[in-house]
């Protein structure tokens, strides 16, 4: 982990999460290697024993006339306990296994996914690709290029201690319950929820170029909520837990110790019931990491997309504010603003060895200094932007959800660089005469060039004269993109730096679900702060 | 390739309900197979031909209940996944809420399987591709779009005897067309049962169009305006409101139909007297499914009748609990309407925004349904009923209760895209004091 240690200021607004990882390797060893777990895990996959239709889907595609295919055994295995208040309220798993066969056949892609896994439906399912393949193609401007990589043969198991899996539910359930009769121990809260989602991914990727990838990824997401209600005034207040999600196994929920939390997180919720409103205007905001990382996804991530900058995305999520034609000298921030894409960040949502088109996967300058300087990219978008960044095959974004996905370009893990001298949230809020310090994720907005958002977040206290006053609720903060990364003034130190993350960045059309995470320190910014209270009812 | 049939998928619930130890069962299949071409920059860029099945099982013994699903429907699979469920099951706490699975029941007859839709393929795909691509470079303008099309087959059925089958097609197409300069941008969607209804040629001309006048926009102030919803703007504010009409949060004090001294606030007049919002799965030109994923269903309901709150949805356990029947998360919501034609209303109006679809809506405060958002791909003035000049996009904060009590006109109501699998019909809209609260550079 880049970052551990306790945020200083106020411990009681955020939970210490973040913890180290354990060593590994990756088979064979990158330039810069994210850690793996235990490759054994991989010898008893069940994938292999269908190794031999891939395979056989990769040469059905080659003689139906693909002049290049992957194919994916993808096994999906998901797993959410629930629990509302003293009760169990839900014990779900689910699993999905299949095959996805892509291929170019003209110059243009074709797919064709089925969780039949028999030699007639394999090579129904390549003829059915690649004559997709050849229609579109007719209708192409100019073919698919893929940039030249070197095939790969290579395993990698994502760090964990412990295989969510080998817990079972009633304990996970009991811990949850435990934590939420710890938040409902406190006046006032009426209502608590928790739950605790775990993913367990696993791939084999073959390729016609000679790529064999068997990768497995484990992530969890543990949330909690306590809602106070003031029923005689008619108003409520909800308060959810800061836990991030993570790349890791159970133990990343044990020690998250959300029971010892819990009481916090009710007591949290009754003084938003009581908090002040805000007064709405031009703004000093502290953002804490556990808000700040939604920002930085929102108006940094998806409009560094270059797929979505040119265009290819125009008729769902969007396009970009931002110019390929101008990288290297568009200006989104000042000099402190720099964001590295990395997806070999240690527990990192979007961390893994080689990406969905096999290539391997890179920590590189998106944003340096406030310039533009780089782009997400994919093997087949490499060709679009080489000649303003040098960069021969992509930076190894690629992704797809399910075996039944499309693989395209999807976002790797995004941080902010923290600053040189150290400073501490404490440090942020002494030097702050007026302002707010906004923690957690709140309600969320922006458009779809991804200029101007409005982000509301879970508590948020007032500051007057360097001190935390009293808390306020209803606040949320509404900028421009631009203008916001401008204004930031003030920023944390490498020991104030937490990650952040989702399990449901969507994108693409059908919609897909990409896991990705993103670390900051804290950091000070000037905002309009609207208030999002709606008018009490009469 | 055709999905299951009523046999065959009554064959596989009939393997699970038979594989059970324990009491109470209730198992589910869905079968799909669809196909989808993405078009961007004038040109096909992605597309697929895909098969998908989701098999699942609820277990429970003595209140003790898990679920299980899995995607293979051989024997050994559909036995070794009821055991999952059923060792889930066992080890989970009790559920003090835990209510028994639904026994044998009548559903509403739906006809929402369409044979032509359930043959559509790459050949069918790439005809209508190229069809909005001819209309996008005669105008010189870019295009990008998505369309697919499915066939379905779901079965649900109980240890207590319920069986539910019904299948179904879809097709939708979505356009955007952008002029080249980025400047300006429109967009049109279509979704039916039947892709029949998809004209890839009318809805590019219709994005085309909207493109081509939403160029170089003016800036107005943010405030409050009369504005005139587009059907898709009307459902996307609508949906918060939808999802608020739930008894359980309105009588446990968490939401805006929670009455201060207890209680819901069903019976009172909350919306303006032309607002009836009702549910039909059984809509001849929207149909719908007619039951939930645990066997319920869905019935013809009216959910607000001339402003008045006449139902919200309640769940089994909380219909038990309190007396009030049990009403499932609808399947359709129909908002009814008058038999106005969209460019009459504008035509009807002195000044106001005409907004094509709001763009990342979220709510802000569930005690008031205060929702934000921005416009998104078509946003224009109207002066003396003529569409005058392209304005610049707003963020608004405002909510569904208050649009649904200030209208001043609705139109004719029709289908909309929607992303949760619910069928939305519902009428454009002239309502008067919508809040915008910020201007945005994005086109």
């Amino acid at each position: 982990m880049r970052a551990t240690g306790v945020a200083a200021g106020a411990g009681v607004l955020w939970p210490g999460w973040a913890r180290a990882d354990p060593p590994g390797a990756r088979e064979p060893a990158p330039v810069k290697p994210p850690s793996s777990g235990d490759l054994s895990l991989l010898a008893a996959s069940p994938l292999l024993a269908d190794e031999l239709l891939a395979a056989r889907a990769l040469d059905a595609a080659k003689k139906a006339g693909a002049s290049y295919a992957d194919a994916r055994l993808v096994a999906w295995r998901r797993e959410r306990v629930s629990v509302r208040d003293d009760h169990i309220r839900g014990v779900r798993r689910s699993s999905e296994y299949g095959i996805g066969l892509r291929v170019i056949a003209d110059g243009a892609w074709g797919f064709a996914a089925s969780p039949r896994l028999d030699a007639k439906s394999i090579d129904k399912l390549a003829k059915r690709a690649v004559a997709a393949a050849k229609i579109n193609a007719k209708l192409r401007r100019e073919p698919v290029e893929l940039a030249s990589v070197s095939p790969i043969a290579g395993r990698w198991v994502s760090p964990h201690r412990v295989d969510p899996w080998t817990v079972p539910p009633k304990d996970k359930a009991d811990l949850l319950i435990a934590a939420s009769n710890s938040a409902r121990a406190i006046a006032g809260v009426a209502h608590v929820s928790a739950s605790v989602d775990a993913q367990r991914e696993e791939k084999l990727f073959l390729s016609s170029e000679g790529a064999r990838i068997h990768q497995l990824l484990f992530r969890v997401r543990p949330s909690l909520t306590a809602t106070a209600v003031d029923r005689r005034r008619g108003q409520f207040a909800s308060r959810n837990h800061e836990i991030a999600a993570m790349l890791a196994g159970w133990e990343h929920v044990e020690d998250a110790k959300l029971v010892d939390d819990a009481a916090q997180i009710g007591e949290d919720a009754v003084r938003k019931l009581h908090a002040a409103p805000v007064e709405p205007g031009e703004r000093t905001v502290i953002l804490d990491p556990s808000n700040l990382w939604l920002t930085i996804h929102e108006s940094i991530g998806h409009p560094t997309e270059l797929d979505r900058a040119l265009g290819l995305e125009a008729n769902y999520a969007g396009t970009s504010f931002m110019d390929p034609a101008r990288t290297g000298e568009l200006e989104i921030g000042n000099e402190l603003v720099n964001f590295v894409a990395d997806r070999t960040q240690p527990g990192g949502l979007a961390t893994c060895a080689w990406d969905d088109d096999g290539v391997g996967t890179e920590r590189w300058q998106l944003v340096e200094g406030g310039k533009l300087v780089d782009w997400q990219t994919t093997r087949d978008q490499a060709h679009w932007i080489r000649d303003k960044t040098g960069d021969k095959d992509g930076h190894a974004c690629s992704y797809a959800d399910s075996y039944s996905s499309v693989a395209f370009q999807r976002m790797p893990n995004i941080s902010l660089t923290p600053g040189e001298d150290g400073k501490t949230t404490e440090d942020l809020i002494n030097a702050t005469d007026d302002g707010i310090l906004i923690s957690g994720r709140g309600s969320w907005s922006i458009d779809h060039q991804r200029y101007n958002f409005q982000f509301s977040g879970q508590f948020f206290w007032e500051i007057k004269n360097g001190r935390l006053a009293r808390p306020l609720r209803d606040v949320a903060y509404q900028a421009n993109t631009v203008d916001f990364w401008h204004s930031m003034d003030m920023i944390g130190g490498q020991g104030s730096f937490r990650l952040g993350g989702s399990f449901s960045d969507g994108k693409g059309q059908p919609g897909q679900s990409n896991a990705v995470s993103h670390g900051c320190p804290p950091a000070r910014f000037r905002v309009n702060v609207v208030s999002t209270a709606g008018q009490e009812r009469s | 390739m055709a999905t299951l049939s009523e046999r065959q998928a009554k064959k596989i619930t009939d393997t699970l309900l038979g594989a059970a130890m324990v009491p109470e069962l209730l198992v589910s299949v869905r079968d799909r197979s669809g196909g989808h071409v993405r078009f961007a920059r004038n040109q096909p860029t992605t597309e697929g031909d895909v098969e998908t099945v989701e098999i699942s099982v609820t277990a429970s013994i003595g209140g003790r209940t898990a679920t299980a699903v899995g995607n293979r429907s051989d024997k050994a699979s559909l036995e070794a996944l009821v055991a999952e469920a059923e060792e889930l099951a066992a080890l989970s706490p009790v559920d003090p809420e835990h209510m028994a699975p639904v026994g044998k029941g009548a559903y509403l007859q739906v006809e929402a399987h369409d044979k032509a839709t359930a043959k559509l393929g790459a050949q069918d795909r790439a005809a209508q591709v190229e069809r909005a691509v001819a209309v996008a470079n005669a105008a010189d303008l870019e295009i990008a779009g998505f369309m697919s099309h499915r066939e379905q087959s779901v079965a649900v059925a109980t240890s207590a005897g319920a069986f539910a089958f019904a299948s179904d097609t879809q097709a939708s197409l979505t356009t955007t067309c952008r002029t080249h300069d980025g400047l300006g941008s429109g967009w049109v969607g279509v979704e039916s049962h039947r892709g029949s209804q998809i004209d890839a040629e009318r809805s590019a001309q219709l994005a085309a169009e909207k493109a081509e006048i939403s160029h170089d926009p003016k800036a107005l102030d943010p405030g409050k305006y009369v504005v005139i919803l587009e059907a898709q703007a009307v459902a996307d504010l609508l949906s918060f409101l939808v999802n608020a009409l739930d008894a359980r949060a309105a009588d446990e004090g968490r939401s805006w139909f929670s009455h201060p001294d207890g209680g819901s606030r069903v019976g009172e007049q909350l919306f303006d007297t032309s607002i009836t919002l009702r549910s039909d799965p059984a809509d001849k030109q929207n149909p719908a499914r007619p039951f939930t994923d645990a066997g319920e269903a869905h019935k013809i309901v009216r959910f607000i009748r001339e402003g008045v709150v006449e139902k919200l949805t309640c769940s089994r356990f909380w219909a038990d609990k309190t007396g009030a029947p049990a009403i499932p998360r609808p399947s359709s919501v129909l908002l009814d309407g008058r038999d106005i034609d969209l460019l009459e209303l504008v035509g009807g109006v002195d000044k106001a925004v005409m907004v094509t679809r709001f763009w990342y809506n979220r709510v802000l405060d569930p005690r008031t349904i205060l929702a934000t958002g921005l416009t998104r791909d078509g946003t224009f003035l109207v002066e003396q009923g003529k569409i005058t000049t392209a304005v610049k996009n707003f963020r608004y904060n405002d909510s569904p209760v208050t649009m649904l009590n200030n209208v001043l006109a609705l139109g004719r109501p029709q289908r909309v895209v929607t992303r949760g699998g619910q069928v939305m019909v519902v009428p454009p809209m002239v309502v008067r004091d919508f809040n915008f609260s910020s201007l945005s550079d994005a086109v």
